[in-house]
């Protein structure tokens, strides 16, 4: 589902990735692993094509980061959810508005769009939320807000950089169970996170290590 | 139609969730169309009356004594053919006599017994023809005629005139384009930071696989709108002072302003438009 062919790809000083190879099939859970700057963003920013590879290319289902048009974009991000360690929900708007905003850029009609965001609001255990605005919200809920986003659209994947970084143990131990449960469901799961102590929580998991830009194992 | 509705209800809830910025920029597309309101009103008044000083200008034609009345009957007629001429007046003697009385209080008979005072002619031109080489042009034609003895006409007057009309027409044509520039810049920038203050809409919906046009349009309604409410505080603005210039200080400042509906019309259709524009131009930059 998920090919980088010698993907090189620096847009910093020293910061990025080198020569990485590897796949994820479908349904997979894998972990990206490694210290701060290690280039876990890069490889995720490269999968939702928010970096191109100068060498090499990344390959997610069709797409192809060598002949992919500016214009086709989006219609890849409608196939890969992401979440982030700062959640970037809209605080301006509640938690239906955030979730609902996702399917209107999709294009889905109203009624679908009510009874999809009840559901999977449902199943992060936030119905009870639907009203609030983010500001309202634990850190542990707004991620699972943002989670809920990155779902309602039926991703194929979902990328997480750094999920866990503004949660306490606990709620990062229920984030992590959490993106097991979807992962059992059938959608692909890759976390980028420097916390090992959640690797162990998701036995069965991919994890690939990377250090300054290389790709150090794969197990 | 979801999407359409949803997009035009996102772009007028753009409106209300932008508050201070969205606020701040109406003002300042309001501030802008005022600017270019007032510029066009001072600009049309200024040339009107550079017009009506150029329109008061005139000759006068005197007749030789010797000439019949036949002869001044073809030579008024003649006149009344020429085209570059917009008026006519035709002063008989005693009419000239009259008009001395008049003037100067006491009856021309009482001073020298006669009447020397000549029949003439005053004309004025159309309005393309008050220049100095159009009237100079007709001048030289009328000297000609055997019924004219005399031509005057203030020619200095006319020389100043057409200098300082090309300078008040320039200034007052550049300070119009001038602040007509200021607007357009001033109401794209204050669109451009009520976008600005909001990029992380703009990075989320990238994020959730947005197109650019999904983005765009809401952006670009609420533009249009901020410029549509500027321009109506504007128009409400300079409606107000005008009014208040003829009710209370006409008398005071000798100046009627006399503008129509068009006008007020014309600053919603061009602050709308500005707004529009602008807010197109910002997004752009924001989305590449």
């Amino acid at each position: 589902m998920i090919s980088f062919i010698n993907a090189n790809c620096t847009f910093r000083k020293n910061a990025g990735v080198k020569n990485l190879n590897f796949s994820i099939d479908d349904g997979e859970f894998v972990f990206l692993t490694g210290p701060s700057g290690a280039g876990k963003s890069t490889i995720l920013r490269l999968i939702y094509m928010d970096l191109f590879p100068e060498k090499g290319k990344v390959l997610i289902r069709d797409f192809d980061s060598t002949r992919i048009r500016d214009r086709e974009i989006p219609f890849l991000r409608r196939k890969v959810g992401m979440i982030f360690q700062d959640y970037q929900l809209l605080k301006d708007r509640n938690v239906y508005q955030n979730i609902a905003l996702a399917l209107y850029a999709s294009h889905y009609k109203t009624r679908e769009i009510k009874s999809r965001v009840y559901s999977i609001l449902n199943q992060v255990g936030l119905g009870h939320r639907v009203h609030h605005r983010p500001m309202e919200l634990s850190g542990g809920e707004q991620q699972r807000v943002a989670i809920a986003r990155a779902l309602v659209k039926e991703p194929i994947v979902l990328l997480a950089d750094e999920p866990t970084g503004n949660l306490d143990p606990r709620v990062s131990i229920e984030l992590i169970n959490l993106l097991n449960k979807i992962n059992k469901k059938g959608t692909a799961v890759i976390v980028a996170t420097h916390n090992y102590s959640l690797i162990q929580r998701v036995p069965g998991a991919r994890l690939i290590q990377i250090n300054e830009g290389e790709i150090i194992s794969i197990t | 139609m979801t999407i359409l509705w949803f997009l035009f209800k996102e772009g007028f809830k753009g409106l209300i969730r932008s508050k201070y910025s969205g606020a701040f920029s109406i003002i300042i597309i309001a501030i802008s169309i005022m600017l270019v309101g007032f510029g066009y009103v001072i600009a049309r008044d200024t040339l009107f009356m550079v017009e009506n000083i150029r329109a008061q200008f005139d000759v006068d034609i005197f007749i030789k004594q010797t000439a019949s009345r036949d002869d001044i009957a073809a030579f008024d007629a003649k006149l009344k053919k020429m085209n570059e001429i917009n008026h006519l007046i035709y002063i008989s003697p005693e009419e000239a006599a009259q008009k001395f009385k008049n003037e100067f209080g006491e009856d021309i008979f009482d001073i020298l017994d006669y009447n020397p005072l000549p029949p003439s002619f005053t004309i004025s031109f159309k309005p393309i023809y008050r220049n100095l080489i159009s009237v100079e042009a007709i001048a030289n034609i009328l000297q000609s005629d055997p019924v004219v003895d005399e031509l005057k006409y203030r020619k200095n007057f006319l020389i100043i005139l057409e200098k300082y009309h090309r300078i008040i027409l320039f200034t007052v044509l550049g300070i119009f384009a001038v602040l007509t520039l200021i607007s357009i810049i001033l109401t794209s920038n204050s669109i451009k930071m009520t976008i600005f203050a909001r990029q992380d809409i703009i990075s989320t919906m990238k994020l959730i696989g947005a197109t650019n046009r999904f983005i765009k349009i809401p952006f670009v309604i609420e533009g249009t709108l901020e410029g549509g409410l500027g321009s109506l505080v504007a128009a409400l603005i300079i409606y107000g002072m005008f009014y208040l210039q003829n009710t209370y200080f006409q008398s005071f400042f000798d100046y009627t302003a006399i503008v129509s509906y068009r006008f007020y019309i014309a600053l919603l259709i061009l602050g709308t438009f500005l707004g529009w524009i602008g807010s197109r131009r910002a997004i752009r930059k924001f989305l590449h």
